[in-house]
């Protein structure tokens, strides 16, 4: 995988909008930004009622899955596009989960939602209709998602890297500064984990940077590109993000999105926490 | 309040802070709001901290840690503007931001 596999800019998805075998997906959790207008002939998902289980934490499974493409009208063949507000986080999001149930061809817009309208480019309101199709997904992919006892037994050995905001890495925050604070479970990050913001990897327009400044970024920050690489936020949207950079932009091997993230992590019994704001 | 890391338009703004840091405002132009635009919350050091679009009367909110902050203000037609303030805890740190 390499930026041109993964990435396109938004000249080129005007020029292929309405190819055949193209199909352009905004994900967003505040849907309402596609109700009030959305590139033309993108079909909408909801971050949480689309793709996340209903009842227990975890995703939609696989027959979920294969249900919400076949009702989008996605193919296993079609290219799809995916772009969304908060700089692509559930855009990314929702490129790893792609990945993770074996759809290929899959690629970001370069900058979202956010460099579109910034670039004051066409947003309509039409809903195109788009026949069903019978999607078959695989099974999940596990080589691109850690859960809660592998980030524990990272500790010390692996790259890990929590790309919140340095007041959440150090435990005065719980979330984001744009949303309330009240979550419960304890603040701080896991031990050894190094403090990378998500936004470190993004120009102020929401694209990304050059394969080289994202190079000299994280070596900068210490990671280690010669080892294993788990990064996670508080909700696992963030580190989607960041694993795309890492798996997707610069093709690191073994990378994975804990997308349990610190609302588990942060809520587990017994596990190690680090407070501060690190070496 | 969403439970992702979200950050909807027009989410209602707050008319008490509790026991929160709460930075909210609103953008305009000419007397006009701002949206689409974003408002972002830069610390001390010019790093990015957080992102929200402007909602159609302009408005945007934070929930901030205490402390110095740095808003921007992002829009089509490159529009930029940058804004010092503060967050305490318990307070509303109101921003009027004419471009």
């Amino acid at each position: 995988m390499s930026r041109s596999d993964a990435l396109v800019d938004a000249d080129w998805v005007e020029a292929h909008l309405g190819d055949p075998g193209i199909v352009v997906v905004e994900v967003d959790e505040d849907t309402s930004a596609y109700d009030k207008g959305h590139i033309r002939g993108a079909v909408k998902v909801d971050w949480k009622k689309d793709l996340q289980d209903p009842v227990r934490r975890d995703f939609v499974d696989r027959a979920g899955f294969e249900k919400l493409l076949s009702e989008r009208g996605i193919s296993n063949d079609d290219t799809v596009i995916l772009y969304g507000g908060n700089n692509n986080w559930f855009a990314a999001y929702a490129y790893w989960y792609f990945k993770l149930y074996g759809h290929q061809n899959v690629k970001l817009l370069d900058g979202g939602r956010k460099k579109w309208e910034l670039d004051s480019r066409e947003l309509v309101t039409e809903v195109p209709a788009r026949a069903a199709t019978n999607y078959t997904a695989t099974e999940q992919d596990a080589s691109i998602r850690a859960f809660r006892d592998e980030v524990v037994s990272a500790i010390g050995s692996k790259n890990l890297i929590d790309v919140r905001s340095p007041d959440e890495f150090a435990g005065r925050l719980l979330a984001p500064a744009h949303l309330p604070q009240e979550q419960a479970q304890r603040g701080g990050h896991v031990p050894s984990a190094r403090n990378i913001p998500w936004s470190k990897a993004a120009e102020e327009d929401g694209t990304f940077k050059s394969d080289d400044a994202l190079r000299d970024l994280y070596a900068g920050a210490g990671v280690d590109f010669g080892i294993d690489t788990i990064a996670y936020c508080r909700i696992g949207e963030r580190s989607a993000h960041t694993w795309f950079v890492f798996h997707e932009l610069l093709d690191q091997p073994n990378v994975k999105n804990y997308d349990g993230s610190w609302t588990e992590y942060g809520s587990l019994v017994g596990v190690p926490i680090e407070l501060g704001d690190g070496s | 309040m969403s439970d992702g890391c979200g950050a909807p338009a027009d989410t209602p703004m707050v008319t008490s802070a509790g026991n929160q840091a709460v930075v909210q405002g609103t953008v305009t132009k000419d007397g006009t709001p701002v949206s689409p635009g974003y408002a972002r919350l830069l610390n001390s050091g010019g790093d990015f901290v957080a992102e929200v679009p402007l909602g159609t009367d302009g408005g945007f909110q934070f929930f901030a840690a205490p402390g110095d902050w740095t808003l921007r203000v992002l829009a089509p037609g490159g529009i930029r503007a940058e804004r010092p303030v503060s967050a305490a805890i318990g307070e509303i740190s109101k921003l009027e931001v004419a471009v």
